[in-house]
């Protein structure tokens, strides 16, 4: 795919997005909002498995701690930006707090203690009544305006609120797209593809773990962040394990060996659940067979399937090829 | 006192469905490698399984247990076989993918064939009763989880310790490409013991069927704490997760009579600590 | 490479965004057919609620159908599981809303799900009869204190479970009470209910112990064991459903039916955990010692609206009425009695037409008050006995008390939560 083609498709699907509440109905706007989400949850986590190496089960620990972080200051303080900032950063602290403890361990050890972190603010949440409202969670949480300065932009609808949560995961994404394409992107797949061989290299291993760890927190804990103002109410199964699941199977669906496989996962996943929802109570066998199949056949995911297919050769390019095979 | 020593005989007893869960997931582990996350799942079945046979079809408990155990061993070798095999060689965390799948196929599945409300059939008369211990009535049925969980114990002791089996089973844990030099076929040990691993899953949760729910989720809520006490225990040490089972199951039932406010927290982080300060776990030789 | 997904998206998007519903003809209310989107929990432990819940909406749909429908318009409904996560039950009601076009929604198990839900009620504006979810907060708070006027409940919420202070205030060998309490919201506010009522009849009563089970809990033999250490002749529990079943088992076991004098079951009243101690009622396991409530019973009031309701449903279902499927069925009738008064579907009109209704359903006279906007009626309590005209055992013995004196009035004063 060139480089041209590749910007004009980025293009056509930005017009799209934020195009999106004039012709599409409103349910669909806040599905979207969803499949945002968890893009950049997934997106996040992908950073850490996909380019790491290291499989987290904790993932929604952080979006919990973004999220009710996030409630609590818009429960006190009616603006969006000090909320969203407040989540965020909430959550790149326990992600540092954490990481540091858990990028001691690798493998199974690892995926374990993030498992166990992760249930740890799950507890917190459902036990905390005094902080996070405890299983009741925390309700009423003001879909505050966005206030920038002297604007003030306020939010009564879906729609509305859409574009802010648009705005702040392109740019997110964006931003971790210039990470991946960095020298320290990869640094972070030297290190996934051999420990041993990075050390020797002179790469501070550990360090450049917990930054992954640190960066995939923070992107959960933006997602996490974004949530109270759309649904005003925070609850603790946003932290449990089974929520830390979502951005890992988003990524595997979507394929965890390219940048945009978790984004795709992330459409997939929301959009398929809901339509199978529809028609059956049981999508979630649909998605164990998927989940498995997956594995077993097309680990790259959706995409490693898609490609080749597109990057098929054409007729010029064919000839060429040809060309190219008679000559000695 | 007597009230302290009835509780603890009280966890005793539900600590042996958390032994037979994690026995099973500790043996796979320590083998196979790999970290099972739809034991839970085979728990969950054993009891629907046990519960079929039991409740619906009539047979006599034990034969139903029996049964149970038997169907979910071979649901575990064709696990083992057609679905994990091809993955041996490959970055552990598919493995725990794919066994995370099961969990979403098989909970739900579940709810396709016996539908989503919870079953509890009668309690089989011979053990319908209580004896009188330290003053009040114990639960004939607590005695017999007790006495399961032993007799399993010393089973499993007996079976690595002094069969030829059990001997190519820990040669293979030890050293899976010298024990396979040695002539050892290791495929059919690995899936011989998932089939173990899940029958004794498959054991907890047929024992369940006449004192607690049949019903989807019953194995969710198992596996996370069978993961605690495997990481307590240490990964593959059986020894370990029946020390870790009756720490767990005693200290839980402790905490409802004296901290009543006895939190999830504290559970997960003594997990956390043993997996940062030993991860080999607590009961390491 | 990114191009893969873009036409993905691209089709996608424009699928779901094409997704409509095109009306033709349209019925007196100015719709094509009135629909109603009902939410309950479908699996787990607690699966049957949802399922009641469905089915006691669709004999009144079928019934009011047949009859001619809601002034000339037809009903149609929709069923999801909340899953008993306020997150699905909020999806679900903005795709009934949004996408469905339902006009009214029903349901909820969870207090959680109905506390998540009262925002979003007041931005996608549609009224929700909660038939289930027992937070006293849903209505004190979101509708007393900041006047969500989307918010109408049918069910009786917690004030019932503390009619228990009633059933046992005259019985003077019932000192020490306990509990074993579920360990969230509904179980705290139950205990302290009971307590504080308790304490106002009996001064001599003591509250000896408390153990609590978390949500989902299978094994209740140490709660019970703890319980049983401090010697109670009164046992006040509140796991519901599946739950309730297992723990009666378990207390069976551990023989604290000889012990105790008496052992209340809050919700014990309802249908599927009347099935599943069916068996031990019949051979008399608890001694005459288990009283129970629930947010109605199949068995009371005898009336003929009552009695005709059970064996419709019975003949359609081919199971007893839950509470839940009760209050459902009446809540459809009640949409029907404020849309005819009303002659419209807007939502305001529809509350206002609320106001002052009395009307006669299968649990008895319903009276609606405005100021929280619940449906005030009384459920009995009794024990649980064997009836040989009824499949399943039933509340005998059965004490019916003012609900007047049993639930709070406005203006409310914040419960004291504590353990």
């Amino acid at each position: 795919m060139s480089p041209r083609a590749r910007r004009w498709a980025l293009g056509a699907l930005l017009v799209l997005l934020v195009s999106l509440p004039v012709w599409a109905s409103r349910y669909v706007v806040y599905l979207t909002i969803h499949i945002l989400l968890l893009a950049l949850n997934a997106a996040g986590f992908n950073l850490l498995f996909g380019y790491t190496g290291l499989l987290s089960f904790g993932q929604a620990g952080f979006y919990a701690v973004g999220a009710y972080t996030c409630a609590r200051i818009l429960l006190a303080w009616p603006s969006l930006l000090p909320g969203v900032l407040g989540g965020t950063v909430a959550a790149t602290l326990s992600a540092v707090l954490l990481g540091y403890l858990s990028v001691r361990h690798t493998r199974i050890y690892f995926s374990m203690l993030t498992l166990a972190f992760g249930m740890m603010i799950f507890s917190l949440a459902w036990k905390w009544r005094a902080v996070t409202g405890g299983d009741d969670g925390l309700v009423g949480v003001p879909r505050a305006p966005l206030e920038l300065w002297a604007l003030t932009v306020p939010l009564p609808t879906v729609e509305r609120y859409y574009v802010v949560v648009l705005v702040a995961v392109v740019a997110a994404v964006a931003l971790l797209h210039r990470l991946v394409r960095s020298p320290l992107g990869l640094a972070l797949q030297a290190v996934r593809d051999s420990e041993v061989r990075a050390e020797h290299v002179g790469l501070p291993v550990r360090r450049l773990r917990l930054l992954s760890f640190a960066v995939a927190g923070t992107c959960a804990g933006l997602a996490g962040s974004l949530l109270p103002a759309l649904e005003n109410t925070v609850t603790p199964p946003i932290a449990h394990w089974t929520a830390s699941a979502e951005p890992v199977l988003a990524a595997l669906l979507g394929g965890t060996q390219r940048f945009g496989g978790p984004l795709v996962g992330a459409f997939l996943l929301v959009v398929s659940k809901d339509v199978i929802v529809r028609f059956t109570v049981h999508w979630s066998l649909v998605l164990g067979a998927v989940v498995i199949a997956l594995v077993l056949g097309f680990r790259g995911g959706v995409v490693s399937v898609v490609e080749p297919w597109l990057a098929r050769p054409r007729p010029a390019r064919r000839a060429v090829a040809r060309a190219g095979e008679q000559a000695p | 006192m007597e009230v302290l020593a009835y509780q603890g005989l009280i966890g005793l007893s539900s600590a042996m469905y958390l032994w037979l869960i994690s026995a099973g997931l500790t043996i796979i582990f320590g083998v196979l490698g790999v970290l099972n996350f739809a034991h839970g799942s085979l728990f969950m079945l054993g009891g629907y399984l046990a519960y079929t046979l039991y409740g619906l079809v009539g047979l006599p408990f034990s034969v139903s247990v029996l049964g149970s155990m038997a169907a979910v061993a071979l649901l575990g070798a064709a696990m083992e076989r057609g679905f994990l095999r091809p993955l041996y060689g490959l970055d552990p965390s598919y493995q725990l993918l794919l066994t995370f799948g099961f969990v979403l196929l098989l909970d739900d599945a579940v709810k396709l064939v016996w539908g989503g409300v919870f079953r509890i059939p009668p309690i089989p008369r011979w053990l319908d009763g209580a004896v009188v211990v330290f003053g009040r009535p114990f639960p004939l049925y607590n005695v017999f989880l007790i006495a399961v969980g032993l007799v399993v114990g010393l089973g499993l002791w007996g079976l690595f310790d002094r069969t030829w089996w059990g001997r190519s089973v820990r040669a293979t844990a030890a050293d899976r490409e010298m024990a396979a030099a040695l002539g050892i076929p290791t495929p059919r040990v690995f899936s011989s013991v998932f089939m173990l691993g899940s029958a004794l899953a498959a054991l907890g949760g047929a024992l369940g069927t006449p004192v607690r729910p049949v019903a989807p989720g019953i194995g969710a809520a198992m596996i996370v704490q069978a993961f605690i006490i495997t990481v307590i225990g240490g990964l593959g040490n059986l020894r370990g997760a029946f020390a870790g089972s009756l720490l767990v199951g005693v200290l839980s039932s402790y905490g409802t009579l004296w901290f009543p406010e006895f939190e999830l927290f504290f559970v997960f982080a003594i997990m956390a600590v043993v997996l940062l300060v030993r991860p080999q776990g607590l009961f390491a030789s | 490479m990114r191009a893969v997904w873009v036409p993905l998206v691209v089709v996608s998007l424009l699928g779901l965004a094409s997704w409509g519903a095109a009306g033709p003809a349209t019925c007196p209310l100015g719709v094509p057919v009135m629909r109603l989107g009902v939410q309950g929990a479908a699996s787990g432990a607690h699966a049957d609620y949802g399922r009641q819940i469905e089915m006691g909406a669709q004999l009144a749909i079928e019934e009011i159908n047949a009859a001619g429908g809601i002034l000339g318009c037809r009903l149609e409904m929709r069923f999801m599981d909340e899953e008993l996560r306020p997150a699905t039950a909020v999806r679900n009601a903005r795709f009934l809303v949004t996408e469905w076009g339902a006009h009214f929604l029903y349901g909820v198990d969870s207090s959680g799900s109905a506390m998540a839900l009262g925002p979003v009620l007041r931005e996608l504006d549609r009224v929700h009869f909660f038939t289930h979810a027992a937070t006293h907060r849903l209505t004190e708070e979101l509708v007393a204190q900041q006047g969500i006027r989307q918010i109408v409940r049918v069910s009786a919420p917690v004030y019932q479970d503390a009619v228990a202070a009633w059933l046992f205030r005259d019985m003077r060998n019932v000192r020490r009470w306990a509990t074993i309490g579920a360990d969230y919201e509904y179980g705290y506010a139950a205990w302290a209910l009971f307590r504080e009522q308790m304490r106002r009849f009996r001064p001599d009563v003591q509250f000896v112990g408390a153990a609590w089970a978390p949500f989902l809990t299978q094994d209740f033999s140490s709660h019970i064991a703890a319980v049983m250490a401090t010697n109670p002749d009164g046992i006040f529990a509140t796991p519901w459903a599946g739950e309730a079943v297992t723990l009666l088992r378990q207390a069976l076991l551990q023989g604290v039916f000889d012990r105790v004098q008496v052992w209340f079951q809050a919700m014990g009243g309802s249908v599927d955990v009347l099935e599943g101690i069916a068996q031990e009622v019949r051979e008399g396991r608890f001694r005459g010692k288990l009283y129970a409530t629930a947010r109605y019973i199949h068995n009371w009031p005898n009336t003929e609206q009552n009695r005709s309701f059970v064996s419709r449903f019975a003949k359609r279902w081919n199971r007893m009425p839950n509470y839940s499927a009760e209050t459902t069925y009446s809540a459809v009738y009640i949409t029907k009695a404020a849309v005819e008064r009303a002659r419209s579907l807007r939502t305001d009109r529809v509350v206002d037409a609320l106001r002052g209704l009395r009307i006669e359903t299968p649990a008895g006279v319903r009276v609606f008050r405005a100021e929280d906007q619940q449906f005030v009626y009384a459920v009995p309590a009794g024990k649980v006995v064997a009836d040989p005209r009824y499949p399943i055992p039933v509340l005998g013995e059965l004490k019916v008390f003012d609900p007047r004196e049993y639930w709070r009035w406005p203006p409310f004063q914040p419960l004291d939560l504590s353990k």
